[in-house]
């Protein structure tokens, strides 16, 4: 493995019972990503996609084979390394924006510096550069109910980035907006790649967002396909 | 620390319920800690007050309905560290119409001349004293007891008897309270008994008042009377006056285990309430937890947050419960005598703490369950979670 | 148009958990005002069931009880002999003197001591006491240092069981049988020669009370109306009954005790029943709502989640019943203020009760489901689809 490769994974498995059914939702996936580089997963839904994008933010454990994230094996770590872990490296975002509804935007970016050793001002400069960043410096102390969807999802990204993470991974980010709102978010994403260097791999099945990335790679019934190939039935 | 506005914001997530479990978990509380401070007051912290600790009551062994010879009095004055002996009867009788429980009060005859010697925390006029001693047919009466019935100086009290076979007709000669205790006696002189049974065996002592020189003499001097009078007709049993008002207690039932129940039963239904408040509220927020984790929160640090809500809501209600108990306390207090320790009930500081103890045990044993479930739940599946 | 039963049933089954401990907030809740009564009605039963129809109790003008009566032996004889009084196959009239007394015993429940009534009678006393039956040993001898005692005695004080001997009076008193008397106030009396106890106190011509049966129905009223109206006897008759029924009064304090818990837990439990029916009306919203947009009426969504947080307060009545059924039948002991001793009772769940518990664990379900019922009714359609 070298030094820029940040993401690897090999022979990657993931299966689970799901009422009572057996799913295989990813079948040895070998994946290597590199430092810097912005990776769109493209797949139709159920392909497996989001599972393979949960294994890399040590957000569940594969049934076998190896991930190393930076450096570490995510398969042996054990819980609480894992929570530290996923706060200093990864940032996320989710399709719904899941921001806390009882906290203002600053509070809510601010949430994952509770956990490191900055002190309250410290927290609140990062919190409010972060949401600077992403455009939102005049929405410090509005809640979540009071913004638009493509605002949440800037929070959500200012969250996610406010750490200073090396990896963001982003899960279906532009599937709950408009497309003026998609747009600003995926302007967003490339200008946190192109500017700071962070490794972003991000989940989609808009043809338009996967546009965005450096590479595309498709996942089919939970095996992903070589770089340049396409699921037979994809338009 | 810097959990305790996420806490605290959390615990507001849902207004009304937290209202309605804080003001539930208030309500249950106040009874709790007022079924507790009875306990409490009197079988475990009640205290006899400071004069009340150098009384002792002489009583027959068998009955207090059973009296004892008036000669017992000399024999007792002889014991050492007795200070004063006072003769009692209990007259009992008729007020008005006793079918109305406030007309229910103690009637007792004493020797007045000892009355005030024994009964250091009485405060009364110096005439007023003097008076009631120097008439057979005189009386004094509690100034709470006189409250309620309007009794002045000068008044005439008219009691049917029916354990003695006599009325008794009184007057009032003055009105007395006390430093300590207001005990709703109507005191009146014990000539009053010797003129009427002049000659009758009925003329004897319900029960002897002994005053002993100090508190650390008192067992002694239980057992010296008790001892001598071992063997007589009239066998005796002597114990602190506090103690002795404690034994007609079993007269209202059995009460510790009554009380007990109670305070067994709200404690439990608390721990419903709570537990069923905690449980929807970590249920509506599944998700969250999963965005928290995702964040990077430890399942400790997402376990301790919702036992954390869960306290502050126990807490607030057990705090407001203790206030609401005062109140119900100072209530009783005002209610009528049943037995001295309902005059004097409070929270006390034990009561206190354990209130607080069991709000905070309420607290964190309703939200355990819930919060390790929370916690334990694959990120994957949390965030997925629909309620 | 009203929405199934079984669509309430599913839903609370659905939410279990949640439905348990609502239900067995109101449940415990119920238990205490049940159990109260259960107390209550125990001492109201025994008393109720004490007394002889045909009965009349004599005591002096004045004394509310036997036990602060001074009854003379000379008002005796003056009364024994008159008319509707039965008499025996002696030809003896069924007249008895008797003396009450208490003495203090150290019981199970109370190691301290409680007050026992110890009643001394002559044959003619035991003659009255006809549907008594002894379960243990015999009478006592007439004329000696005996007692028999009632059952609820025996098994509740160990000093007073067949073989021991009691200390009162001059001296011991051995006793020597056990009676069970249908009427439950009896049983928990000393029964000791006459003679021999008011020798013992003092009180050969000043006794309690006298016992009378009267031939039948009219001559018992006719008896008690003599009786009263005599100057010269100047003494209260009543009938046996009535001066036991007088004593349920006793129970007033437990009573109250129990009814003011039972009522401010209902408070606590109606906060917690209207917690878990908002909860319910907030997560079904958009369910709500497509039943509004199905056609049900905004009352037929308020009736269906009153109704549900009614199912779920019958469930808590039912509950609190089936906790407190375990204490019927067991033994305790309360003072009477009337004879200033203790009478022993068993514990009640009478029907009575059981529908008392119920109607009060309805209230607080009516009470806890009615404002989010309301609230569930007033949601517009659309806001309704929207949320949850």
């Amino acid at each position: 493995m070298t030094d820029d490769v940040v993401i690897q994974a090999r022979r990657l498995t993931k299966e689970y019972i799901r009422d009572e059914f057996h799913i295989v939702a990813l079948k040895d996936v070998d994946l290597d990503v590199r430092r810097g580089e912005y990776l769109a997963l493209m797949g139709p839904s159920g392909s497996g996609k989001s599972t393979l994008l949960h294994l890399i933010a040590a957000m569940d454990r594969p049934t076998s084979g190896a991930i190393r994230v930076l450096g570490a094996d995510l398969a042996a770590m054990p819980d609480p390394e894992m929570a530290r872990w996923r706060n200093r490296h990864i940032g996320f975002v989710f399709q719904t924006f899941n921001l806390i509804p009882v906290l203002t935007a600053l509070e809510n970016v601010e949430l994952p510096l509770k956990l490191t050793h900055l002190k309250k001002g410290e927290r609140m400069e990062h919190a409010v550069t972060a949401l600077k960043l992403v455009g939102l410096g005049d929405r410090l102390h509005h809640y979540p109910r009071q913004l638009s969807g493509g605002q949440e999802q800037r929070v959500a990204i200012a969250r996610a980035i406010v750490t200073d993470p090396d990896i963001i991974l982003c899960d279906e980010p532009t599937g709950n907006l408009d497309a003026r709102s998609a747009n600003e978010v995926l302007e967003l994403l490339r200008q946190l790649n192109r500017d700071y260097g962070k490794t972003i791999v991000m989940v989609t099945h808009d043809p338009h967002a996967a546009r965005f990335a450096s590479h595309i790679r498709y996942i089919d019934k939970g095996e992903l396909l070589p770089e340049g190939r396409k699921p037979e039935d994809w338009s | 620390m810097k959990y305790l506005p996420l806490v605290w914001k959390n615990a507001w997530r849902n207004r009304r319920r937290t209202l309605l479990t804080i003001s539930s978990l208030a309500v249950s509380l106040c009874l709790l800690g007022v079924m507790m401070a009875l306990y409490y007051a009197l079988f475990i912290g009640g205290q006899p007050t400071k004069s009340q600790t150098r009384r002792v009551v002489v009583r027959h062994k068998v009955s207090l309905t059973f009296p004892m010879p008036l000669h017992y009095r000399e024999k007792i004055a002889q014991v050492p560290g007795v200070e004063e002996v006072m003769v009692m009867q209990w007259f009992g009788g008729v007020y008005k119409d006793s079918r109305d429980q406030r007309n229910f009060f103690a009637r007792m005859a004493a020797e007045a001349d000892k009355l005030f010697r024994i009964y250091q925390d009485y405060r009364i006029s110096d005439a007023e004293k003097e008076a009631f001693i120097r008439d057979p047919a005189g009386c004094v009466v509690n100034r709470v007891l006189a409250e309620r019935h309007g009794f002045r100086v000068g008044d005439r009290i008219l009691i049917k008897g029916d354990i003695f076979p006599f009325d008794l007709d009184l007057t009032v000669r003055g009105i007395y309270s006390s430093d300590e205790l207001d005990d709703e006696t109507l005191w009146f002189n014990w000539k009053y008994l010797e003129n009427m049974l002049r000659n009758s065996p009925r003329l004897a002592a319900g029960t002897f008042l002994v005053l002993v020189r100090s508190e650390e003499e008192v067992p002694a001097v239980c057992r010296a009377i008790d001892a001598m009078f071992a063997n007589s007709e009239a066998p005796t049993k002597s114990e602190g006056e506090f103690t002795f008002g404690m034994s007609f207690l079993s007269f209202l039932g059995n009460v510790k285990v009554i009380l007990m129940s109670i305070c067994f039963a709200v404690t439990f239904t608390v721990l419903l309430i709570t537990a069923n408040t905690m449980a929807m509220s970590v249920r509506e927020r599944v998700r969250e937890v999963g965005i928290l984790r995702t964040l990077g929160f430890q399942k400790t640090a997402v376990v301790g947050l919702i036992l954390g809500e869960s306290a502050l809501i126990a807490i607030a209600g057990g705090a407001i419960g203790v206030l609401l108990a005062q109140g119900l306390c100072f209530v009783i207090r005002q209610g009528p005598l049943i037995v001295q320790q309902t005059k004097t009930l409070a929270i006390e500081p034990p009561v206190l703490a354990a209130l607080m103890v069991v709000s905070l045990l309420v607290g964190v044993l309703s939200s355990v369950a819930p919060a390790v479930s929370a916690a334990r739940q694959n990120i994957v599946d949390a965030l997925r979670f629909t309620d | 148009m009203i929405l199934p039963l079984s669509y309430n049933l599913r839903n609370l089954a659905v939410r279990r958990t949640t439905t348990l401990m609502t239900a067995l907030g109101i449940g415990l809740t119920v238990a205490v005002l049940a159990a109260s009564f259960a107390l209550v009605d125990g001492l109201r039963l025994a008393l109720e069931a004490s007394g002889h129809p045909l009965h009349v109790l004599v005591t002096r003008k004045g004394a509310d009880s036997e036990l602060v009566s001074n009854f003379e032996r000379r008002v005796f004889n003056d009364l024994k002999f008159k008319p509707g009084i039965a008499r025996n196959a002696k030809g003896e009239p069924l007249a008895s003197l008797e003396v009450v007394t208490a003495i203090n015993l150290a019981s199970i429940e109370f190691p301290e001591g409680a007050n026992v009534t110890v009643r001394g009678v002559t044959p003619i006393g035991v003659e009255l006491r006809d549907d008594a039956r002894l379960v243990e040993g015999r009478w006592f001898t007439p004329g000696r240092r005996e007692a028999t005692v009632g059952r609820l005695i025996a098994q509740r004080y160990p000093e007073a069981r067949p073989g021991r001997k009691l200390r009162f009076g001059r001296g011991e008193w051995e006793v020597v049988g056990v009676y069970d008397s249908p009427q439950m106030a009896r049983n928990s009396e000393i029964l000791v020669d006459l003679n021999q106890v008011a020798a013992d106190f003092g009180r050969e011509e000043v006794l309690s009370s006298a016992l009378l049966r009267a031939t039948d129905e009219v001559a018992h009223q006719a008896l008690i109306n003599e009786l009263e109206a005599d100057p010269r006897l100047n003494v209260r008759a009543r009938s046996e009954k009535e001066y036991y029924a007088q004593q349920t009064s006793s129970g007033d304090l437990i009573r109250y005790l129990g009814t003011v818990v039972a009522a401010i837990m209902a408070v606590g439990s109606c906060f917690a029943a209207m917690n878990t029916m908002y909860a319910a009306v907030a997560r079904r919203s958009r369910e709500i709502g497509t039943l509004r947009v199905l056609g049900y009426s905004r009352a037929a969504i308020l009736a269906s989640f009153l109704l549900e947080s009614l199912l779920l307060a019958a469930l808590g009545g039912v509950l609190g019943i089936l906790l407190v059924l375990p204490v019927n039948g067991l033994t305790t002991g309360i003072g009477s203020f009337t004879t200033f001793t203790e009478i022993a009772f068993q514990l009640r769940i009478t029907p009575q009760t059981m529908a008392a518990s119920l109607v009060f664990a309805l209230l607080m379900g009516g009470a806890g489901g009615l404002l989010p019922a309301w609230q569930a009714a007033r949601k517009e359609i659309l806001t309704a689809l929207r949320e949850g």
